[in-house]
């Protein structure tokens, strides 16, 4: 019994060190952390939506279209004329880990960029949808993620069919797709929420 | 002096975690697609395995053996998290790049293999000396294994083109069957010089 309460108090003792080291690091280290994941996104509203435009946060629970993909936030869109456009943060499952990434659509149901912010696919293959010089599309220099650009929000968004595919990564390729096509219908139910019965 | 070089030596070649110890082989196969990863990959395994070296040298003669690999599974997975923190910090570009790698630091059985087989029962300078030695060992193998992936794979070195844009790389470079087909090429080739070595001697 002895022996039993002596490892584990030396256990307990190397781990709570172990703990208030991290805790150490972590309180220097997190403030940084949040305002770098703060910039980020701000960066990345700006590139799916690119031009002079404002965004505000919309805290609205929204119906999942797809049981896979998750919606972690979304962005209201405005110019001087009023409401553009919404940005939706979702995440969907990738073939290591899930894709955080941003998808911006306007109001005439069309896509106006899709940005990845966290994902942990594998390099040289699925990494690639997030390498603007990777083209797809060779011939027109389209990237992976500049095919969805334009793309309307009803299309099917089914890679090898509608969306060009990377090679070696159809896992990636999928999920990416199916993020779109989720933020594009929850986009299509807002804005006829929205406008109302016509 | 020579003591010490001795222990570098030895995780450079006659003890070489990958090519003779033949441990870590996963994480291995996994960065060496390109150089740049193999590289970044070196500098936070070197940093996890020398300061956890550190540590369970310090702690050898308190830590009771009925439970050391939990201890030093702890004392691996602060220093882990220490660099992901860090890194993600203070050096962003480099933390995108390796995230994906950090989590196999963690698991890496050459890591928790030094911690037992090395620092449990040696000093501490000793154990940093292992931990250099075990970090060249790891480097020079992944880095090689990388090049030849990348130039075959990707038709570039470290991002740099090296064929000509027309090259169509062999997708199969990049993809694991061609990691461990190296990695056998460089085992038989470190086996036999070693070998070659001994019958001379």
């Amino acid at each position: 019994m002895n022996k039993i309460l002596k490892l584990t108090l030396i256990l307990g003792i190397i781990g709570a060190i172990s703990g208030g080291a991290l805790a150490a690091v972590y309180k220097v280290t997190g403030p940084v952390i949040r305002a770098q994941d703060a910039k980020t996104l701000q960066v990345g509203l700006s590139e799916v939506f690119p031009g002079d435009y404002q965004f505000e946060r919309l805290n609205e629970e929204f119906e999942l279209p797809d049981p896979v993909v998750q919606i972690d936030g979304a962005y209201i869109v405005k110019s001087n004329k009023g409401i553009v456009g919404l940005v939706l943060q979702v995440t969907s499952p990738g073939s290591q880990a899930p894709i955080k990434m941003l998808v911006g659509t306007k109001k005439d149901r069309t896509v106006s960029g899709v940005k990845i912010l966290e994902s942990l696919e594998t390099p040289g293959l699925g990494a690639n949808a997030s390498n603007p010089d990777y083209y797809v599309d060779k011939e027109n220099k389209l990237s992976f993620l500049d095919q969805f650009k334009g793309k309307k929000i009803s299309d099917n968004f089914i890679p090898k069919e509608d969306v060009i595919a990377i090679t070696g990564a159809t896992i990636t390729s999928d999920a990416i797709a199916k993020g779109v096509k989720a933020a594009g219908k929850v986009t299509h139910n807002y804005f006829k929420e929205m406008e109302g019965p016509e | 002096m020579k003591k010490y070089w001795r222990i570098v030596w030895n995780g450079i070649t006659p003890s070489n975690p990958i090519l003779i110890l033949a441990i870590g082989l996963c994480s291995v196969v996994a960065v060496t697609n390109s150089v740049q990863n193999a590289l970044l990959m070196t500098f936070v395994f070197s940093f996890v395995l020398i300061f956890s070296e550190i540590i369970i040298s310090l702690l050898r003669k308190v830590i009771p053996g009925d439970i050391r690999v939990p201890i030093f599974v702890l004392v691996i997975a602060t220093f882990t998290t220490i660099a992901t923190l860090l890194s993600r910090a203070y050096f962003n570009s480099i933390y995108e790049a390796i995230k994906l790698y950090i989590f196999l630091v963690v698991v890496n059985c050459i890591i928790i293999g030094r911690a037992e087989a090395f620092s449990y029962q040696n000093s501490i300078v000793d154990s940093i000396f292992d931990g250099i030695g075990m970090s060249i060992g790891y480097g020079w193998v992944i880095i090689a294994m990388a090049a030849v992936r990348e130039v075959f794979g990707n038709g570039t070195i470290a991002g740099f083109r090296v064929f000509p844009a027309s090259y169509s790389p062999a997708l199969v470079m990049i993809l694991p069957p061609a990691g461990f087909l190296i990695l056998g090429v460089l085992v038989g080739w470190l086996e036999f010089t070693l070998r070659k070595k001994k019958v001379k001697k």
